[in-house]
This record gives structure tokens, C-alpha cells and sequence, in this order.
């Protein structure tokens, strides 16, 4: 069989270019062998379950109809590696309908409103936003109403229902 | 408007059966002037990266290189894994005596893939110490240190000494039995030095006892003066072995230098696959464990360090009351010296190891020490650490 230099030199060029994808798959695989597990664990608290769970907050004949009321109340939570108690507040507000309880996040950007008595309204200190004493959102930047918590009027008492 | 077209300067090839095509060389005008260069072309005109990964690839190795010289590159890998574990190990551990058994709890029993992730740096630790040893007996056997690479064999001890500071405080970190018991005993060391020995200690330990300050003492050494120090030498190890080439084999062999691609990477990326999978293996086989939390109380706890610690312990048993020292921290101290100052030592022009019989002669006693009384160590569990419980699981 003659002597082909250039067959030579393509069989060399493919050998390297061959060695090449196989260190490049087993690199992929290193990368994926530590990266998966890593991204997983990271991202874990994606994964992490909320569960709702009912709080009494007050007893029920202390806030008469027409009336807001803050309320601080607090919850056995699991924060990561230990259990602790987390505080929460809530404005309880009684009308003819019966009770609500609303949150004092502003629904913009998360700021704690304050509820003002003599103008029966909710205002958000951080940029304006104004709600209504009912929760519904007035004026300002704030794209809708603050949140209501599920309550209910057992045994005399009031309770909230929250997610942890 | 005609659109020149850029090619990157090639490095001289080393092989000359490979033949890559040569393009024309721009100059460096030319190629700066280029319209619309490609984002590949753009960022290699400001970079030279082109340059830089050629070179590197077609870094010289001379005949007869071959497996051994693969064990920086595993080492290199398997302390990049080590750095990805330990960031995201660092995002749920935390430092502190009360916190830090429940996190570690949490981390190997409840969050996503925990038990394989910490199983991975926990493991790595071991697989780390084994291929630095092997990696540094083949530099000790092959007399790659001597001139022009005294400083690269100097800095790779000091690589050494940061990997040993790395398990030291790692070990601690889980606050659990087996760690706060190394600990007290492994830190007691430092008090046996004369004079200096009861300030060290204090130094050391942040206090009088193991305590919460031990804790973040070992945590912030664990997490950031030793990566960053590591950062450092290791950089300027791996710029020395490029700077002065592989060491061939200690009788130089005939035939050319091979570039570095594609045979040696290949071989490196077999080696990879070898000591990673192995990692994997243990980090999956044996998943990491969790004593019960730190009690200071209580006398029914052996202590016992990390394996590859117990030369050092078992030697201070042997030793006879009073000669502590001698222990702790003259033959340690000896043989770290010894190994800064091998080139030195070794005034032999011959890499060859029959020719330089007396520093193989004390090497091999070293090794032989060192691994008799590892061994020792390993066989010599006490009874009393069984009845400790083994892991969390005793506790639940």
C-alpha cells in the first residue's frame, strides 16, 4: 500500500478532534456531577410547602362595628434549621358584614401601612399608596387592595387564619 | 465597504505532523481596525485568548510524561468541587454554638440533595489529602524539585499546609461530638510548645476553652483566609509549572516533547473521571454522619481526629511523659522544615533516585513512620467510641 502523508495527517487531525469531544462530555459530566446536586440544594427553598394554620387573635367583644383595630399576634414557625416564634400583625376591622382581618402589607412594595382613625383610611408611608378602612386601594401606586386573611368567630373569640 | 476578516495569531505547534492550516498574520493595527469583528474575534483582540488556551494546549510535555503527572490536575478539580460544596454548604450552615449541629442537621437530613452535597465535601476533604500525598510523593520520588523548580515545590508544601488549616477547621464546623472532642485535643497541642505554648492555645481556641468563639474563629479561617489564601499560591504554583515545563522522567527518554492536547488532557480527564467517580462513590456509599451536639460534660466520649491525623496522635501516645513536646511539635516541626528546605537538602545534580540515596532513605522513613502509626491509629479503635452514639438518628 503506498505511503499517503496526507491520510496520515487526517487521521491525526480526527484522532485529535475525537479526544477533544471525549474530554469535553467527561468536563460536561464533572460540571453536572457537583452542579446538579448544588443547584438542587440551593434552590431547596423553592421546594419548601406552606401550610395554613389558624391563630386566635382576640376576643370577639372588643371591636364594635365600624372599627380597625391592630393586632399583634405571633406563630410557632420553622425557619430553616430551627423552630421559632415570628411575629405578625393584622388589622382586624368589624362592619355589618362581620369581621375581616386585613394585612398591613402595602400591595406595592411591601411597606407596613398605617391606619389613620379620624380618616378611616390605611396610607402607606414609603410612597403614598391610600386604602380604604376595608382594604381597597385609593390612590398612589398601589396596583390593588391589601390582602384578607380567612377569619372566623369561634367560642367567642376571633381567628386568623395564616399561611407558614 | 469591504469587510476584512480576522484571524487569530497561531502559536508555533509543537507537533509538525499535526498541520494547522496557517493563516496570514494581521498586524496588530490591521486586526484592530477590523469592521464589525465577531463577539469570538472582539473579545481575543482585547484578551488574547486565543493565545492564551493555544499555549496551553500546546504546552510541552516532555517523553515519558504520563500518568503521574496527572494528579495536579485532579487535585486542582477536586478543590474547585470543594469550593462549590462549601459555598453552598456556607448559604444554610450557621457559625454559632447554638445554631450550628441544628443546621448541619438540617442540611444533611432536610434541605434538597443535602446528604450528597455535604457527603461530597466531607469526602472530598479525605480524597483531597490522598491525591496531595500521592501527588507530592511523585514530585519527592522523581526529584522535580530541584532547580529551576525549588519555588514551585516550596509553594505546593505550602498548598500542602493550607489543605491540612482546611480539614482542621472544617472538622469542627458540624459541632458535633466527634468535633468539638478533635478539637480540644487537637488545639491542647499548641499548649505543649515551651514558653509560647498557653498563648497559642488561647490564640488558637479564641479563649481558654473550646467554646462559641472557637467556633467562628475556625468557621472564618475555614471561609475565608484559607480560600483566599489558597487562591493566591495555588495560581502562582500552577504559573510556576507552566513557566518552567513538566519535569520528565528523572532518565530523560528519547523522542520530541508532545503538546499537552490532546493526549495528556486526555489522560488527565481519564484520572478525573477515576478520582472523582471515587469521591462520588463514598460520598453516596458512606453519607456523611452527625454525633450528637457538643457536650462539654460527660466522660464517656473518646476523641479521635480525622485519619489522617492519627500518625500524629498515636505518636503522642507512645511518647513517655514529660517528651510531649517532641510529639507535637519537634518531629512535625522537623519534617515541615525538611520538606521547605528539600531542594537544598538534595544537593545532587541527578534527579535519579539511586543517586541520591540518603534523602530517599530519610523520605521512605517519614512515609514508613507516618504510615505505621496511621495504621496503628486505624486498628486501634478504643471500645468506649462505640458506645457514642453513631448519628443523629440515636438522637431522634
Amino acid at each position: 500500500m503506498p505511503h499517503n502523508e496526507e491520510q496520515d495527517a487526517e487521521a491525526l487531525m480526527s484522532r485529535r478532534k475525537m479526544m477533544g469531544v471525549v474530554v469535553g462530555v467527561i468536563n460536561l459530566g464533572l460540571i453536572a456531577v457537583v452542579g446538579l446536586p448544588v443547584a438542587e440544594f440551593v434552590t431547596s427553598p423553592l421546594q419548601t410547602k406552606r401550610k395554613k394554620v389558624w391563630v386566635e387573635l382576640m376576643p370577639d367583644d372588643q371591636i364594635a362595628p365600624g372599627e380597625v383595630k391592630e393586632v399583634n399576634f405571633s406563630m410557632k414557625i420553622v425557619d430553616g434549621y430551627h423552630e421559632t416564634e415570628r411575629k405578625y400583625t393584622v388589622y382586624v376591622r368589624r362592619d355589618e358584614a362581620g369581621v375581616m382581618a386585613i394585612d398591613p402589607a402595602c400591595t406595592h412594595l411591601g411597606c407596613r401601612v398605617r391606619y389613620q382613625t379620624d380618616k378611616h383610611r390605611f396610607v402607606c408611608p414609603c410612597h403614598g399608596g391610600v386604602f380604604n378602612d376595608d382594604g381597597t386601594n385609593k390612590s398612589g401606586p398601589p396596583p390593588k387592595p391589601l390582602e384578607r386573611h380567612p377569619v372566623k368567630v369561634e367560642n367567642g373569640k376571633i381567628w386568623v387564619e395564616r399561611e407558614v | 465597504m469591504s469587510r476584512k476578516t480576522y484571524e487569530p495569531k497561531e502559536a508555533p505547534t509543537l507537533s509538525p505532523e499535526v498541520r494547522v492550516d496557517q493563516p496570514r498574520e494581521a498586524s496588530k493595527a490591521e486586526r484592530v481596525e477590523i469592521d464589525r469583528p465577531s463577539f469570538k474575534d472582539w473579545m481575543d483582540l482585547r484578551l488574547g485568548w486565543y493565545g492564551f488556551v493555544r499555549k496551553n494546549l500546546d504546552e510541552p510535555m516532555p517523553p515519558g510524561v504520563g500518568w503521574w503527572q496527572t494528579l495536579g490536575n485532579l487535585l486542582m478539580t477536586l478543590l474547585i468541587f470543594q469550593f462549590v460544596t462549601g459555598f453552598a454548604l456556607a448559604m444554610f450552615y450557621t457559625p454559632s454554638a447554638e445554631g450550628a449541629h441544628a443546621s448541619v442537621k438540617h442540611i444533611t437530613y432536610e434541605v434538597g440533595a443535602g446528604t450528597f452535597v455535604r457527603g461530597l465535601h466531607v469526602w472530598g476533604s479525605t480524597v483531597i489529602v490522598i491525591v496531595t500525598a500521592l501527588h507530592l510523593l511523585r514530585v519527592f520520588f522523581w526529584g522535580s524539585y530541584k532547580k529551576p523548580r525549588e519555588l514551585t515545590w516550596i509553594v505546593g508544601v505550602i498548598i500542602f499546609q493550607i489543605i491540612l488549616g482546611f480539614s482542621f477547621t472544617g472538622y469542627l464546623l458540624p459541632w458535633d461530638q466527634k468535633a468539638y472532642w478533635a478539637t480540644v485535643v487537637g488545639t491542647r497541642i499548641a499548649a505543649t510548645i515551651p514558653v509560647v505554648g498557653h498563648m497559642m492555645l488561647v490564640l488558637i481556641r479564641g479563649g481558654e476553652e473550646v467554646g462559641a468563639l472557637t467556633l467562628t474563629r475556625f468557621f472564618s479561617l475555614h471561609v475565608m483566609l484559607l480560600p483566599a489564601s489558597l487562591l493566591v499560591v495555588a495560581g502562582l504554583h500552577m504559573f510556576l509549572v507552566r513557566k518552567h515545563h513538566i519535569a520528565g522522567p528523572v532518565v530523560p527518554q528519547k523522542g520530541k516533547p508532545v503538546p499537552f492536547y490532546p493526549d495528556q488532557l486526555f489522560k488527565d480527564a481519564i484520572v478525573l473521571v477515576v478520582g472523582v467517580g471515587l469521591l462520588v462513590y463514598l460520598a453516596v456509599g458512606l453519607p456523611p454522619s452527625l454525633e450528637a451536639i457538643a457536650d462539654p460534660t460527660g466522660t464517656d466520649f473518646s476523641p479521635r481526629p480525622e485519619w489522617y491525623f492519627l500518625g500524629l496522635y498515636e505518636l503522642l501516645k507512645i511518647m513517655p511523659t514529660g517528651f510531649e513536646v517532641v510529639a507535637t511539635a519537634i518531629i512535625p516541626g522537623l519534617i515541615t522544615i525538611g520538606m521547605f528546605a528539600l531542594p537544598w537538602l538534595d544537593r545532587s545534580k541527578s534527579r535519579h533516585p539511586g543517586k541520591r540515596q540518603w534523602v530517599i532513605m530519610m523520605g521512605m522513613a517519614v512515609i514508613l513512620l507516618i504510615g505505621l502509626l496511621t495504621l496503628k491509629g486505624l486498628l486501634d479503635t478504643p471500645p468506649e467510641h462505640k458506645k457514642a452514639p453513631t448519628n443523629v438518628e440515636a438522637m431522634r
